[in-house]
């Protein structure tokens, strides 16, 4: 050991000094006078929740480019180009706070969030501590907003109205009522609450309600649930899910033969992949949607919902997502707020995205005093012959509501 | 298993006569590190309080998984267990229990020594494959078990540690705060392994490691020592993720005990040079280091280029760098393609 | 009707525990080969299951092939990378302790997750067809055709496997250099030949295994980890090398998950499979089927 190890410490040791030489701690600061508006994003680009990353990071890129087209973010009739910088948090919430405090460090102040509520949440507690304000596109869970945070806002529908928007359009627009809803939903934070928001709001239009059934985040094999849910016989089966677990449901019912007059799933059917991994199986499903391209309401920077579809199509080759919408959204709720402070001081901003209040492709953009956005209604959609059909709210409905969903 | 150290004991035996002053070299030189830290935090640089807090945890954990993986040689493959139980103990007694984070921190690393010695005493039975399958699968139980309680988890949906308002039992540390703690976590885990390497208790470690059937025979008890050696991990582990937890505010089941965290430890040390007190402390800085400057510059290949880094390094180095050097010096043989060639088949 | 249901209930689990544990089996079989044989723990197998199951999905969706075809074709390229790989990389550190080969993969398996998001994308996939999600119906339990399929195959499979390893001169050859590689190469074997042999027919298994995945369920990169620690766990329970055994193991953890979801949760699945391993390795450290470890390395 000590051969090798003492000259080699020593060396350490001498470097630490050298380094300890030079410089002097301090901000670098992160909007520089150069005129470029700094603006941290940790994104999930790898790992397990890189598909819906990748598609926030796209709703943050088109919001930079739309943003610079128009000249830059008007401060105080300054002119800042809009720079975001993207960082890879690999799916983890630790990495995530990580790097919040590392864009801390760096004197980003301003963040725009990561995708998923686990995530999120991690982020909200630094951003917190450190002063930054964080624009949050995509963590619903109302635990994030129960910490008593000020500097967290919200510009996506609670989860608690994920699974409670599909009863809400089922009870306006069924014919024959169903009777009786059941309820599967994956274990974490995000999937649970929209289960309990989804029961409450049941429970209240006077439905029968079947208990929940939990599975584990992630599962592809969702049987056990099946089997359990399918002695009740329900009329309709919410799904407080994700994708991989959505498709289960679906597919396995179908196996286990499991046949309600319809299925309803948070997060899950609005998504290409949903449609398209399941194929027929799809058709009837019901989903809650934070945007559709029929979400009404227009801004300076993205146009109306029908516009935006079009850039996202233009730029990126798919058909908007609605992950690529709440992204472009908060990044423009942020836009918003500076200009709004005229100043890129994170008190200011703070200050000025919770007096926000304004229309956009995404519908109003307005925090409650937690800083969710409870003024937007979800819409909900239906799988109809492989196409995403938004069948509520009526006034935005762009097809007739398909009932019995199950029919093929 | 035993190439690797056969090696570096072979070195040691025709033990040189040292200057006395040459025993406490290594000391003075982690105390000069650990003071050279504290001035590098205190006025130094520019933006990389986080990173280096990160870096210092990694120190930590990659040198207490070489207690039992390096020194004793019980490949443990569920490591991560402890890092979960001192996070998800310290997080329980701080919101259930109201108890400051010190005390809980206390409490969480004694709890994590006892959970070693408690599954170390059936478990140490096990040899090679079977004791890191085994220890594999405790982790991803507990992880199971803590996901299944959420009264008093919370479950999948994750624990807030309270931090702020009337419930906050201890003053969040701050970023400042949690640069020393790790850096005290990191100092003691690094003096710990260096206790071990020079004690009794250390040679007892490696003599299990060659050929723990000889060791017994030799009069040592290898039960006991293997216990302590796990057991004594466990409580440095344990320490780390309770302080993570603190530090992170919001912990979930997923990542306080995701398997990742444990092969990162493997690699650290594996890379450094394992059984050596200074290679898990370069492994850690250097592998930190590397995939933070990846993910910096790379963002979306980091870990594509990650693996390939980590591919070549061992198929280079595969007994570790310390070992490796140490190796070269002792034969005056640098060359790496005859260190490729030793393991080839 | 309360007992009615849970007798058709407790068959349905039984029959879809089955059906699941064979396709496990089937992943973890090629696992379980070289573990036993190399003693290498490969940590790349779950990204081999995943490429199989990419390519099925390719081969699918621009060349119209059904998977059952396809997977043919998954399984001769992933014996290809699988022989390559081993004869040109891990090869040279094959006689390195078991953590070297376990780094090796590692870095391997970041790789292959890593380059498969790049290429494929982090889109989840599924292969379609007519039949994977029709049902037969006995009574009031049904059969699914797709995990039928995929258990038929993932039996026929792992049975001629061993007839392969057991009467063909390649297949001794294996079993020989996993018992005594001195001896085998003395015998006039070629040893880094038939380590990538077999580490490329347990690329093709991993490959067929993840067609039928992909045909039954949904893929995306970031599963690949998922399958790896699944095949630890049913290698280790059926004994190391134990092709056999695998298959046990792999029935064993579908049984024990199909019935914790049923009478516990479906959160308590995973829990009782590792449940089951630890248990397992107290009282029979060489797994169900296995004798003492060295013994049983290439029991077949």
């Amino acid at each position: 050991m000590r051969s090798t190890a003492a000259p080699v410490l020593a060396a350490l040791t001498a470097a630490a000094l050298i380094t300890a030489g030079c410089g002097s701690k301090g901000s670098s600061g992160g909007e520089t006078d150069s005129g470029t508006l700094t603006i941290g994003a940790a994104m999930s680009l790898t790992g397990s929740l890189a598909r819906e990353g990748q598609l926030t990071k796209e709703g943050y890129q088109l919001c930079q480019q739309k943003v610079n087209a128009a000249g830059g973010v008007d401060v105080d009739g300054k002119k800042l180009k809009l720079d975001i910088k993207f960082q890879d948090d690999t799916s983890q919430p630790d990495v995530a706070a990580q790097l919040v405090d590392q864009f801390n460090d760096d004197g980003v102040k301003l963040i725009l969030s990561s995708y998923g509520s686990a995530n999120t949440q991690s982020q909200a507690a630094v951003i917190e501590r450190n002063g930054q304000v964080m624009a949050d596109s995509a963590g619903a869970d109302d635990a994030i907003f129960q910490q008593g945070y000020q500097r967290t806002f919200a510009v996506l529908s609670p989860a608690t109205e994920y699974a409670a928007s599909i009863i809400k359009a089922i009870d306006e627009l069924a014919t024959p009522k169903p009777k009786s809803f059941a309820f599967m939903s994956a274990d974490d934070g995000f999937s649970k609450t929209g289960a309990k928001g989804g029961m409450d709001e049941a429970k209240k239009l006077g439905y029968q309600v079947i208990p929940a059934q939990y599975f584990a985040e992630g599962s592809t094999d969702v049987s056990s649930a099946i089997t359990h849910v399918k002695s009740d016989r329900p009329d309709v089966v919410i799904g407080t899910v994700h994708l991989e677990e959505g498709v289960a449901i679906v597919k396995q019912s179908h196996e286990l033969g499991l046949q309600p007059m319809a299925f309803g799933e948070t997060v899950a059917p609005p998504t290409p992949d949903f449609t398209k991994t399941l194929g027929r199986l799809a058709n009837g499903v019901l989903g809650s949607s934070q945007w559709t391209e029929t979400t009404a309401g227009e801004d300076k920077y993205f146009g109306n919902a029908k516009d935006y579809a079009a850039d996202i199509e233009k730029e990126f080759g798919h058909p908007a997502d609605y992950h690529d919408a709440e992204a472009s959204a908060a990044c423009l709720a942020m836009v918003m707020a500076v200009e709004d402070a005229g100043s890129t001081d994170p008190d200011a901003v703070r200050d000025s995205l919770a007096a926000l209040d304004t229309e956009s492709f995404f519908g109003t953009i307005k925090f409650n005093d937690k800083g969710q956005n409870v003024y937007k209604p979800m819409s909900v959609i239906q799988v109809q012959d492989g196409k995403v059909v938004t069948v509520w709210p009526t006034d935005a409905a762009e097809g007739s509501f398909m009932w019995p969903a199950t029919g093929s | 298993m035993s190439d690797l150290n056969e090696t570096a004991v072979e070195q040691r035996t025709p033990r040189p006569v040292e200057a006395p002053w040459h025993r406490f070299l290594p000391w003075g030189a982690l105390i000069v590190l650990m003071l050279a830290m504290l001035g590098l935090q205190s006025q130094l640089y520019v933006g990389q309080e986080r990173t280096v807090t990160t870096i210092l945890m990694f120190v930590a954990l990659a040198q207490a998984w070489n207690i039992i993986g390096g020194f004793t040689g019980y490949a443990c493959f569920g490591q991560v267990v402890f890092f979960g139980i001192g996070g998800y103990a310290t997080a329980v007694m701080m919101v259930h229990l109201h108890v400051s984070f010190w005390l809980a921190l206390s409490l969480s690393g004694v709890g994590a020594a006892v959970f070693g010695a408690v599954i170390g005493l059936p478990l140490l039975r096990l040899k090679g494959h079977y004791f890191a399958i085994a220890t594999l699968g405790v982790a991803e139980g507990m992880r199971e078990l803590v996901t299944n309680l959420p009264r008093l988890t919370g479950g999948g949906a994750g624990i807030t540690v309270p931090t702020v308002g009337e419930d906050a039992t201890t003053a969040y540390l701050g970023n400042d705060g949690f640069y020393l703690l790790f850096l005290a976590i990191a100092g003691l885990a690094v003096a710990t392994a260096l206790l071990i390497s020079r004690s009794r208790f250390g040679f007892a470690l490696r003599a299990i490691h060659q050929d723990e059937d000889a060791a017994a025979a030799m009069g040592i008890n290898t039960t006991r020592a293997k216990v302590l050696a796990f057991s004594l991990s466990g409580l440095l582990t344990g320490l780390v993720g309770a302080t993570y937890a603190f530090q992170q505010v919001v912990i979930f089941p997923d990542r306080l005990f995701d398997v990742e965290i444990t092969v990162l430890m493997v690699v650290m040390v594996v890379i450094g040079g394992s059984g050596t007190v200074l290679g898990p402390l370069l492994g850690a800085v250097g592998l930190q280091f590397l995939s933070e400057y990846l993910r910096n510059h790379y963002t979306n290949a980091h870990t594509f280029i990650l693996g390939a880094i980590i591919i070549v390094a061992v198929i280079f180095l595969p007994q570790g760098l310390v070992n490796y050097v140490r190796e070269a010096r002792h034969s005056g043989n640098f060359s790496l393609l005859a260190n490729v060639r030793r393991f080839r088949l | 009707m309360a007992r009615h249901w849970l007798v058709t209930a407790f068959l349905q689990a039984t029959v879809y525990g089955l059906l699941q544990g064979g396709l496990l089996a089937l992943v973890a079989v090629g696992f379980s080969l070289v573990w036993g044989v190399m003693n290498v723990v490969n940590l790349a197998h779950g990204s081999f299951v995943i490429l199989g199951a990419y390519i099925g999905w390719e081969l699918n969706v621009h060349a119209g092939l059904d998977p059952l075809l396809g997977m043919f074709v998954a399984a001769a390229a992933l014996f290809v990378i699988g022989y390559a790989l081993q004869r040109w990389l891990i090869n040279l550190v094959v006689n390195a302790p078991i953590f070297i080969t376990l780094l090796l993969t590692f870095g391997l398996s970041l790789l292959f997750v890593q380059g498969m998001n790049i290429v494929f994308s982090a889109n989840y996939r599924s292969i379609q067809t007519d039949y994977a999600s029709t049902s037969l119906t006995f009574g009031e339990v049904r059969v699914p055709l797709g995990r039928l399929l995929a258990f038929g195959i993932a039996v026929l499979i792992t049975v001629a496997l061993v007839a392969v390893v057991n009467r063909t001169r390649t297949g001794l050859a294996i079993i020989a250099t996993g018992m005594d590689r001195g001896a085998a190469r003395l015998m006039g074997i070629r040893a880094r030949h038939v380590y990538a042999l077999t580490f490329g027919l347990s690329a093709a298994l991993a490959a067929i295994a993840g067609t039928m995945v992909g045909t039954i369920g949904t893929f995306n990169p970031a599963a690949a980890g998922g399958f790896t620690l699944l095949s630890f766990v049913i290698a280790v329970l059926g004994g190391l090398g134990n092709m056999y055994g695998a298959l046990l193991g792999g029935l064993l953890i579908g049984l024990v998950e199909a019935w914790a979801g049923l009478y516990l949760s479906g959160t308590w699945m995973n829990a009782m499979a590792f449940l089951v391993l630890v248990v397992v390795l107290a009282v029979r450290p060489s797994g169900l089927v296995g004798r003492a470890y060295y013994a049983a390395r290439v029991e077949v």
